[in-house]
């Protein structure tokens, strides 16, 4: 031992020293930040372009600094109220043409974009044009485009741009006086709902002055399909809205939005709204707890562990426009090369490209999935099973529809009919894939292939997680005999369930080769048809037939949850609104200490 | 370093466009596109061309456009560099000190209380998953006791730094925030990185506290050091002036490594604090085939290993004169 060399004392020093590093102020004020809202989200968003974004935590932000046409009332999934409209249209009050086709908007004094500048109806025109001419990949124009054009997209499959397009657009697209004129090809019953969502107002003038278009022909081609980044409206704003976009940081990927006083409306309480994406749950939870944040995202397996958390308040039950999960089955499998389909034949170590062809083969599965045990176990009793394609919250939605439920009698005969008895001869074997790291859809494919195989000892199946990816690279080739997905409404109309899930030409019929002509013509029906009960009829009709040819399976007509600090006032639900029921529309909303006896905020209601 | 860019790409031969695609595909809803974003951004020209492409944009100084920051690649690493050196910074010189101090202490002291207190350290620091321990600071420190938060500063000191009047001198916010004035703003994001700073700290410790005791024992076997002794030298100048710098050799390869790897962004302690580093960014854009963003920080790290080995040469010859340069 060497002495006099680093005795422990000075470590003791050190120690000491490292202890008492943090000496702090114990006093907090009882709301944290009163001014100022906080929410933390998953999500990170893409571009705060309205013509641009498709992603909802981009559209939850542009939705509170851009206006559209319409918005939906409080909870309500159907009834609109004018925003930047004076009115909403309707066959009463004369705005809707007797034909369906013409629409006169009348659009509200008044308004003005947050530097200043009045809002005109050339400006909303000019906002539409451009939402459908923009036209960029996989984004949101066909919304408008469809029903204004008639036409999904500017560019044809090769990518040419039809010269035509502007000129369609701006005949269906007309300034009269201070109305917005909308003609329409064909009947179109969602068309104020899609504007009710999309396409807000932006100032024509702050565009060009930035470098976008002009709003001519002559220039409307160098702007369609551009990049991302090179719109002035990429990371900047010019709304109407009750806020303004102060900074989008995306080093720490957090939206701050400040209060427009100059707002046509009594301005929002708040100062300030933060939004915020962290990843880690953890974090997250902790900022809740804490205070810091003042609502964040949270999904149904982790509310055990917000909902005891002092001060935080758990608003449940809440309707929701989504069809999640859905289980499909791929009608026309492509077997080249499918590490998917075993040997691809039935053999007992492949199935065959047709296999899911045989409806006996579809409600094999049908009658072996336990829709209630799912809803107990993995969504811990929350939710319903669902009907058919539409969901609970809109109309078209049928709740005296026939549905499958477990009876494993009835699957097994269903197996033995199929493809004349070979299928239970012969026995099966393929892969049943999920999207990785989603526990739920786990489960339930776990339940599935459980049940299936209990039937026969020659049913084989094997579930398998995939990559976003890999999963788009399969999807598309066709190659999933099984996959599992959800769908979310872009606006809360049933056609935007109908079509993306039973018309052969819908996202998901098409790569599952799915057709029957009665549902095509059904749908093709009941968008033109703009009478509500017709409508609710020829839904009828199609989820009969959704029943009959179990071309899918719908498990869940979900509800979901917002955990909030008690102290958030004046929030409410619409299940159509970007990023609900945690993110919010934040204009009525603002904080305080909690009412005796109420919540914070109402869910209740048709969303 | 463009070797390893070279490499990078030779391993998306395994990837098909379609794959590559769902950078810019989120959703089912979209794919009716999928040609023609493969088209646009030329994921299907072969790779050699698409490689060549991008080597002839990086000579010209542009890196590409990363998907996952959502701005350019070079101004991203400008965006989150500077939290990680800062982050590094603030870690490192307590690792190195304290690594260097334990582990000798530890050496001298063997098979003593403090030698077993010092190993018990380690071995924690090695075992223990850094999101464990960032995960249970956090909650202790800021969930009960509400003193540390997670983050990079506090929304006061948001609203300052992206005030008009702030110069961002250095991009190393604590310094920067001295410079304008505010040091109250400065131990606020100071004490944002306690937290993180600890975690890297404890688990990085370990291993330079194990090579300096190896080596301190090493040296202090040698017949130089009995030598020395023996001829009445005090203990501590023993150590001090003769033993520690032989030993010191192999502390400062491992020092220099583990400075790069602190710079090259600690992932799972930036996802766990919320901290907007180089790290965190990097993985995400792996994850998501974020092509350029992948490109851009793999760039970045190999420059910062070659910048590495350079101080670590220089600094060898510090230690120990008899290695000469060149």
């Amino acid at each position: 031992m060497i002495r006099n060399f680093s005795t422990p004392r000075r470590l003791k020093n050190l120690l000491a020293l490292l202890l008492t590093a943090c000496v702090w102020a114990a006093a907090e004020a009882q709301i944290k930040n009163p001014d100022t809202y906080t929410y933390l989200t998953l999500s990170d968003a893409d571009s705060m372009d309205p013509a641009w974004s498709y992603d909802t935590a981009s559209h939850n932000v542009i939705l509170n600094v851009y206006e559209p046409l319409f918005a939906y009332e409080g909870s309500s999934t159907e009834k609109l109220e004018p925003r930047i409209a004076e009115k909403v249209p309707s066959r009463q009050n004369g705005l809707i043409s007797p034909d369906g086709k013409t629409y006169t908007i009348p659009i509200r004094k008044g308004v003005k974009f947050h530097d200043g500048t009045p809002l005109t109806p050339e400006d909303v025109r000019y906002s539409i044009l451009r939402f459908m001419l923009y036209d960029r990949d996989a984004g949101p124009s066909s919304l408008l485009l469809q029903p204004l054009l008639g036409y999904p997209s500017t560019r044809d499959e090769k990518g040419t741009a039809n010269p035509k397009a502007f000129q369609d657009a701006e005949r269906a697209v007309r300034v009269k006086g201070n109305n917005l004129v909308l003609t329409l090809p064909a009947p179109y019953a969602p068309i104020l709902t899609i504007l009710a969502s999309w396409a807000p107002a932006v100032s024509r003038e702050w565009a060009v002055k930035n470098g976008d278009w002009d709003g001519t022909q002559a220039a409307w081609l160098k702007y369609n399909n551009p990049k991302k980044e090179s719109s002035p409206f990429f990371e900047r704003t010019n709304g109407t809205g009750p806020f303004k976009l102060e900074r989008w940081e995306r080093k720490t990927k957090e939206f701050v939005l400040v209060r427009n006083d100059s707002y046509w409306r009594t301005p929002a309480k708040l100062k300030r709204v933060i939004i915020k994406g962290i990843n880690e749950f953890g974090t997250r939870k902790l900022m809740l707890q804490a205070g810091d944040a003042d609502a964040i995202t949270a999904d149904r397996s982790v509310l055990s562990q917000v909902r005891d958390i002092p001060g935080v308040e758990i608003i449940d039950d809440l309707g929701t426009v989504q069809m999640n999960p859905v289980v499909y089955f791929t009608f026309q499998v492509n077997t080249v090369a499918n590490p998917y389909v075993g040997s691809g034949k039935l053999d007992g170590k492949g199935i065959p490209n047709d296999f899911f062809s045989d409806v006996n083969v579809r409600k094999g599965f049908a009658y072996a999935f336990d829709y209630q045990g799912y809803i107990r176990d993995v969504n811990r009793g929350k939710g319903t099973q669902a009907t058919g394609c539409i969901p609970k919250s809109l109309p078209g939605h049928n709740p005296k529809q026939k549905t499958y439920r477990l009876d494993l009698e009835k699957a097994r005969e269903h197996f033995q009919k199929a493809m004349g008895g070979k299928v239970w001869e012969t026995g099966f074997q393929f892969t049943l894939t999920f999207n990785s790291g989603n526990i739920p859809r786990e489960t339930l494919c776990q339940i599935l292939k459980r049940n299936v195989e209990a039937l026969n000892p020659r049913f084989r199946i094997d579930v398998r997680p995939v990559e976003w990816p890999k999963f788009l690279d399969s999807y598309r080739a066709s190659k999933l005999p099984i996959f599992v997905m959800g769908w979310q409404a872009d606006y809360p109309d049933p056609h935007n369930f109908a079509f993306p899930l039973m018309h052969s030409q819908g996202d998901y019929p098409a790569t599952q080769k799915y057709k029957n002509p009665e549902a095509d013509r059904l749908i093709e029906a009941a968008i033109r048809e703009t009478d509500l009960s017709k409508r609710k009829g020829l839904y009828a009709r199609l989820q009969e037939i959704e029943h009959e040819d179990a071309p899918h399976l719908v498990v869940l007509d979900s509800v979901a949850y917002r955990a909030q600090r008690d102290w958030v006032q004046g929030w409410s639900h619409n299940p159509i609104f970007p990023d609900s029921p945690s993110g919010s529309y934040y204009y009525p909303i603002y904080k305080a200490p909690k009412p005796k006896g109420g919540a914070g905020g109402t869910g209740k209601g048709k969303g | 370093m463009f070797g390893v860019t070279a490499l990078l790409f030779a391993a998306l031969q395994f990837l098909s466009p379609e794959m590559r695609a769902s950078l810019y595909i989120k959703d089912p809803r979209q794919l009716s596109a999928m040609e023609a974003v493969i088209e646009k951004y030329g994921l299907r020209k072969p790779l050699p061309v698409q490689y060549g492409i991008w080597l002839k944009e990086v000579l010209k100084g542009d890196l590409g456009y990363s998907e996952t920051a959502k701005m350019p690649v070079e101004r991203a690493i400008r965006a989150f560099f500077p939290a990680t050196l800062e982050l590094t910074l603030v870690a490192f010189l307590p690792i190195l000190v304290l690594g260097v101090y334990l582990g000798t202490l530890s050496a001298v002291y063997k098979d003593r209380w403090l030698d077993h207190l010092t190993r018990f350290v380690a071995i924690t620091g090695y075992s223990l998953p850094s999101f464990v321990l960032g995960l249970l600071l956090l909650m202790v420190f800021y969930g009960k006791l509400q003193l540390l938060p997670p983050g990079r500063y506090s929304l006061d000191v948001d609203l300052l730094v992206h005030s008009e009047g702030f110069r961002h001198a250095t991009g190393l916010l604590t310094l920067d925030c001295l410079l304008n004035g505010k040091p109250a703003a400065a131990w606020d994001v100071f004490k944002h990185m306690i937290l993180p700073g600890a975690t890297l700290i404890y688990i990085n410790l370990a291993l330079l506290l194990r090579i300096t005791r190896s080596s301190m024992l090493e040296e202090l076997g040698k017949d130089y050091v009995r030598t020395a002794r023996a001829k009445g030298l005090p203990g501590s100048l023993v150590v001090k002036k003769h033993a520690l710098r032989n030993a010191l050799i192999p502390v400062v390869t491992l020092s220099s490594l583990l400075f790069i790897g602190l710079l090259g962004g600690v992932v799972i302690t930036e996802t766990v604090f919320d901290y907007p580093g180089i790290g965190r960014w990097g993985v995400v854009a792996a994850q998501q085939l974020d092509i350029p963003g992948v490109l851009g920080s793999t760039l970045l790290a190999a420059t910062l290993f070659v910048l590495a080995n350079l101080l670590s040469d220089i600094l060898y010859a510090v230690v120990d004169p008899r290695i000469r340069i060149g």
